[in-house]
C-alpha cells in the first residue's frame, strides 16, 4: 500500500495521505494515548451550490434553498433503517453538518472503528430516497428552521449577509425557507448527490490511536464509487458594494445585538487562502481584539460586553470579516468602530503588536491539535480550498508586516454593513 | 513517566488549609493548564456575588491595573489563557479559575510560560483592585452592570430560557431554584464593599480544588502549591449535601408566552437518586435509552416516527436528582408531543424495553466515558464531580458499573421517575401575524 508521509516536527504531528484510484483523497492523522477515532467522509458542496451543470449533460439547473441540507438529512436514511440508530448500536457517536461550502458526514467512536468506518463509507455512497421518506424530512426541517428563526445570533448574522450581498447564495439560510424546502423532490435530491457526490469532489479525514494502512486498507475495500466528472458550480456576479448598509429586525431579546461586517473581494485559494486567512485575524485580533485599545474603550463606556467577538470566513467562492455582540447603542457604536478602522487603514498595523499576537494565534493553532475532532475538520476544510491545515504552522512564520498592512489595505477600505436586532 | 500507558488518573499530591491539589496523569497533550474551584452552598444571598467575583477578578490585578496590558502580555506567553466563572453542581455552587498556555516545546524560546502563567494566576486571584474597603468602584460598577445585563440576557437563548424556568418552577422553595449567577433582585444588592467581603470569604474559607494537567516540571508544581498554601485560611466552610427525594403530589403546569415561532416543552422529573446510590449507574443507562441519544426512544418516536420535532431529547442532573425532558415543537402539537413523550416515560416503567436498547446505551456511554480522558476539561469535571460527592471510582470502574447494568436495575429506577412540572414557553401569536412562519 503506497501512500505519502509527511512529518511536521515542529508541531508533533505526522499526516499520512493517500489517494484512491477513484480519485478520493484520505488524510489520516494518527494520535498515540487517544481513545477517541474520528472519521469524516464530505463532499465538497454546501449551501451555495445551487446552480450547476449535471454531469453528463448540458443542463445547468436552479435548485431550491436549503437542498444540500435537506441531503444530508436523508442519506442518514437507509433501506434497511436510519444511520444514525446502526452507529449507535455500535456505542458511535455519528452527526453531519452542511456549512455554505461542505456537506460531511462523521462519527466518532473509540471501539470497534472498523464496523463504524465501513458503514460511514457506505451509506454515503447510497442514498435511498423515496418520495414517502422526503416529504416526512419536511416536517423535521421545518422545526430546524423554525427553531434558528427564533435564534437572535443567528438572525443578527443572516441579516448582516443579507446586507454585505447582493447575489451570492451564501445570504441564504442553509436550511432554507418552509417554502422553498416545500419544492424539494426525490428526483432533485439525485440530481444534486449525482453531481457533488463524487470522489473528485469528497475526501475522508481520520484522526486517532490507528494504523495507517489500517485505515486506507478499509478505504480501498469500501470505495465503489466512480468518478462522474468534473463538477461545474456556477455563482452569480457579485458587485463589490454593499447590498445595503443597514437591516433591523425585532426579537424576544433582553438588549440589542449587533454585527458588522466587510466583504474581500479578493478570491484566492490554496496556501495563499490560508495566509490571508491568518493575516485577516491578525489585523481583526490587533484593531478590535481584547488587547486593543478600541476593545478597552468601547467595553469601559458600556458599549460592549463579554459576548463581543470578531470572526474571518474565508473560502475559495466568498470572504467576510465580521464582529459584534450584545450592545446598550449599536448606532454609536458602529460609528466608533467605522472611525477606528478608518484610522488603523490610514497608521497600518504596528509590527511589535504583530509580533505578539501572531504569537497567540500561532498558541491557538497549538491548542487546536489537542481535538481529533478539529483536525479532522480542518483538514477537510482546508483541502476544499486547496491547501493543508498542518501548513498553517510554516505560515505562521513566513507572515510579514508588508504583506499583512496590503491585505488591509485590499478589504478595510470597503465600507462595513450593519445588522442589529432590537427588543420589541 | 510512572504511570500506565492509556490510563488516566487523579492523584492527590497535597492538601493543606481545605485546599486539596491534584495531578491528572495523562502525557499526550500539548497543552498544560491549572484549574481551581472554589466551591460554596448554593445560597440566594451569595449565588450573585460569587458570580460577579471572577468577572471583576478578570479584568485586572495589582502588578496589570490596565486589562489591555494584561492581555497583552497572555498574547505574548503564546495565546495562554486565564479565565473564571461559575456554575453549579446540585446545590452548591463553584467559582472556577483556569489558566492554560501550550507546552515550552512548542514555544520558540526558552520561556518557562508555566511559571510566569501560574504568577499570573495567583496575582489575579491574590492582588485584586481595590479602592477604600471595596472593589476599585469603576470597575465594580462595570462589571455589576454587565452582570444584571447577562441575567436578563438568558431571555435569549429560547431552549437554555425555558429549561431554566421548568427547573425553577419545579424547585421553587429548594435552593436549586437558584441560577448559575443568581437572580437580577439580588445582585441589585451587590456593592464594592461587600462583594470585597464575599471575595475574602471565598480566598480565606471556601473548600478549594487545585487541578494541574500536562506537561509541567515537578519543582513548578511545588511552586504553585507553596504559592497557594502561603494563603491564609481557616474555618473552612462546611459544605451542605443537596437534597434529593421528593415525594410529587400533583403535578404542575406553568404556561408562558412570547414573542417567538416555536414553541418549548420541558417536562421535569424527580427521580430520586443521588450520585453516591447504587441506583445512580442504572439511572443513566435508563436516561439514555429514553432520551440521550439518537438510538433513544423520544428521538425515534418524537422526531423520526412523528416528525414533530428537530430535537427531542432528555437530560439529568446528576447531583440534584433531575431528568427534565426537552423539545421545541408547533404550539399546535403541544397535546399530541405531550402524549408521545409521556407514553415513551410510561414504556420505560412497564419494562417495554429492549435488551438491543441497553446495550446500545451501555456502548453509548462507555463511548463518553473513554472520549472525556482526550480532552482536558473534561478529565477536570469528571474528577471534580467525584470529589465533589466523595466518589472514588475512576474512568474504568465508571464503565465497569454501567456494564453491570441489567435490564431489572432500569426498570427498577423506572418505577421512581416521578413527573413533578410541565412548563411551556409558546408562541403569543405575534410572529404569525406578521407571516414570519
Amino acid at each position: 500500500m503506497s501512500y505519502r508521509t509527511i512529518k511536521y516536527e515542529d508541531l508533533g504531528e505526522t499526516l499520512y495521505e493517500y489517494d484512491h484510484k477513484s480519485g478520493l483523497k484520505v488524510f489520516f492523522v494518527r494520535k498515540p494515548g487517544y481513545f477517541k477515532k474520528t472519521a469524516m467522509f464530505g463532499t465538497n458542496y454546501g449551501s451555495i451550490d445551487n446552480i450547476f451543470k449535471v454531469p453528463g449533460s448540458d443542463k445547468v439547473i436552479e435548485v431550491p434553498d436549503g437542498i444540500a441540507h435537506f441531503l444530508e438529512h436523508k442519506l442518514f436514511e437507509q433501506e434497511d433503517g436510519n444511520m444514525l440508530d446502526k452507529f449507535s448500536r455500535l456505542g458511535a457517536s455519528p452527526n453531519a453538518f452542511t456549512s455554505f461550502n461542505q456537506t460531511v458526514y462523521y462519527f466518532s467512536c473509540t471501539d470497534l472503528f472498523e464496523e463504524n468506518f465501513k458503514m460511514l463509507l457506505d451509506y454515503v455512497q447510497k442514498p435511498w430516497l423515496t418520495d414517502e421518506n422526503v416529504e416526512k424530512e419536511k416536517g423535521i426541517i421545518g422545526q430546524e428552521i423554525m427553531m434558528y428563526q427564533d435564534n437572535a445570533d443567528w438572525r443578527v448574522f443572516f441579516n448582516l449577509l443579507d446586507c454585505l450581498y447582493v447575489n451570492h447564495p451564501i445570504k441564504l439560510e442553509i436550511a432554507g425557507s418552509i417554502e422553498s424546502i416545500s419544492k424539494i423532490t426525490k428526483e432533485l435530491l439525485y440530481d444534486c448527490y449525482n453531481t457533488f457526490y463524487s470522489p473528485t469532489n469528497m475526501a475522508v479525514t481520520v484522526a486517532g490511536d490507528l494504523e495507517p494502512d489500517e485505515v486506507f486498507a478499509i478505504v480501498d475495500n469500501m470505495i465503489q464509487f466512480k468518478d462522474r466528472g468534473t463538477v461545474e458550480k456556477k455563482y452569480p456576479q457579485e458587485p463589490e458594494e454593499l447590498n445595503q448598509e443597514y437591516k433591523e429586525q425585532k426579537l424576544a431579546v433582553s438588549m440589542p445585538l449587533f454585527f458588522m461586517g466587510i466583504k474581500d473581494n479578493v478570491r484566492v485559494s490554496g496556501p495563499e487562502l490560508l495566509k490571508r486567512r491568518i493575516a485577516l485575524s491578525i489585523i481583526m485580533n490587533d484593531i478590535m481584539g481584547r488587547s486593543s485599545g478600541l476593545y478597552d474603550k468601547l467595553y469601559s463606556d458600556g458599549l460592549i460586553n463579554d459576548t463581543f467577538r470578531f470572526e474571518v470566513s474565508l473560502d475559495q467562492a466568498y470572504g467576510y470579516v465580521a464582529w459584534g455582540g450584545q450592545s446598550s447603542d449599536p448606532k454609536k457604536t458602529s460609528e466608533i468602530i467605522s472611525a477606528a478602522l478608518k484610522e488603523a487603514v490610514e497608521k497600518g498595523i504596528n509590527s511589535d503588536s504583530m509580533t505578539s499576537i501572531k504569537k497567540s494565534h500561532r498558541g491557538m493553532f497549538i491548542r487546536g491539535l489537542n481535538s481529533v475532532d478539529n483536525i479532522t475538520h480542518e483538514l477537510m476544510e482546508s483541502f476544499f480550498n486547496g491547501a493543508c491545515y498542518f501548513d498553517t504552522g510554516r505560515i505562521y512564520e513566513e507572515l510579514d508586516i508588508d504583506y499583512v498592512n496590503k491585505v488591509l489595505n485590499e478589504v478595510f477600505k470597503n465600507k462595513a454593513a450593519l445588522s442589529v436586532v432590537k427588543p420589541q | 513517566m510512572g504511570f500506565p500507558a492509556g490510563k488516566t488518573t487523579a492523584e492527590k499530591i497535597a492538601e493543606k488549609n481545605g485546599i486539596k491539589f491534584y495531578r491528572i496523569n495523562s502525557d499526550k497533550f500539548k497543552t498544560t493548564r491549572v484549574d481551581l474551584y472554589f466551591v460554596d452552598n448554593l445560597e440566594r444571598e451569595r449565588a450573585s456575588g460569587n458570580a460577579l467575583i471572577p468577572a471583576l477578578l478578570k479584568r485586572g490585578c495589582a502588578k496589570y491595573p490596565k486589562v489591555t496590558d494584561l492581555e497583552r502580555k497572555l498574547e505574548e506567553l503564546y495565546g495562554a489563557d486565564i479565565d473564571g466563572g461559575v456554575l453549579k453542581k446540585g446545590e452548591n455552587q463553584l467559582i472556577g479559575f483556569h489558566m492554560s498556555h501550550i507546552s515550552d516545546n512548542f514555544t520558540s524560546g526558552n520561556e518557562k510560560l508555566f511559571d510566569e502563567c501560574s504568577e499570573l494566576l495567583m496575582c489575579i486571584l491574590k492582588n485584586p483592585m481595590l479602592e477604600g474597603d471595596g472593589f476599585k468602584k469603576s470597575l465594580f460598577k462595570k462589571e455589576w452592570d454587565n452582570l444584571i445585563d447577562y441575567i436578563r440576557s438568558r431571555i435569549n437563548n429560547k431552549m437554555r430560557f425555558s429549561l431554566l424556568r421548568c427547573i425553577e418552577e419545579m424547585c421553587a422553595n429548594e435552593p436549586f431554584a437558584i441560577a448559575d449567577e443568581g437572580s437580577e433582585k439580588d445582585a441589585m444588592l451587590l456593592n464594592p464593599q461587600n462583594t470585597l467581603a464575599l471575595y475574602n470569604e471565598m480566598l480565606h474559607s471556601y473548600p478549594l480544588y487545585v487541578y494541574i494537567t500536562g506537561p509541567v516540571d515537578d519543582s513548578s508544581i511545588q511552586k504553585l502549591i507553596d504559592d497557594f498554601s502561603a494563603i491564609e485560611r481557616g474555618n473552612i466552610k462546611p459544605l451542605k449535601p443537596t437534597g434529593v427525594e421528593k415525594t410529587v403530589k400533583d403535578v404542575k403546569r406553568v404556561d408562558e408566552s412570547m414573542d417567538i415561532n416555536q414553541g418549548k416543552l420541558c417536562l421535569g422529573f424527580r427521580t430520586n437518586v443521588q450520585p453516591s446510590s447504587p441506583d445512580y449507574y442504572p439511572l443513566v443507562v435508563y436516561n439514555s435509552i429514553l432520551g440521550g441519544d439518537t438510538h433513544s426512544k423520544l428521538f425515534q418516536n418524537v422526531r423520526e416516527k412523528a416528525s414533530l420535532a428537530y430535537y427531542a431529547q432528555s437530560i439529568l442532573e446528576k447531583y440534584k436528582g433531575l431528568m427534565v425532558i426537552m423539545s421545541g415543537i408547533e404550539a399546535e402539537n403541544r397535546s399530541k408531543a405531550e402524549e408521545i413523550i409521556l407514553k415513551q416515560v410510561e414504556d420505560m416503567r412497564k419494562g417495554n424495553i429492549t435488551q438491543e436498547e441497553i446495550k446500545a446505551s451501555i456502548n453509548a456511554l462507555e463511548t463518553g466515558i473513554k472520549s472525556m480522558q482526550d480532552s482536558q476539561g473534561a478529565i477536570v469535571d469528571f474528577y471534580m464531580s467525584q470529589h465533589l460527592t466523595n466518589l472514588t471510582d475512576d474512568f474504568e470502574s465508571t464503565i465497569e458499573n454501567f456494564k453491570k447494568v441489567t435490564m431489572d436495575d432500569v426498570v427498577r429506577v423506572a418505577q421512581n421517575v416521578q413527573l413533578d412540572t410541565i412548563y411551556f414557553l409558546k408562541p403569543d401569536g405575534r410572529k404569525a401575524e406578521e407571516g414570519n412562519v
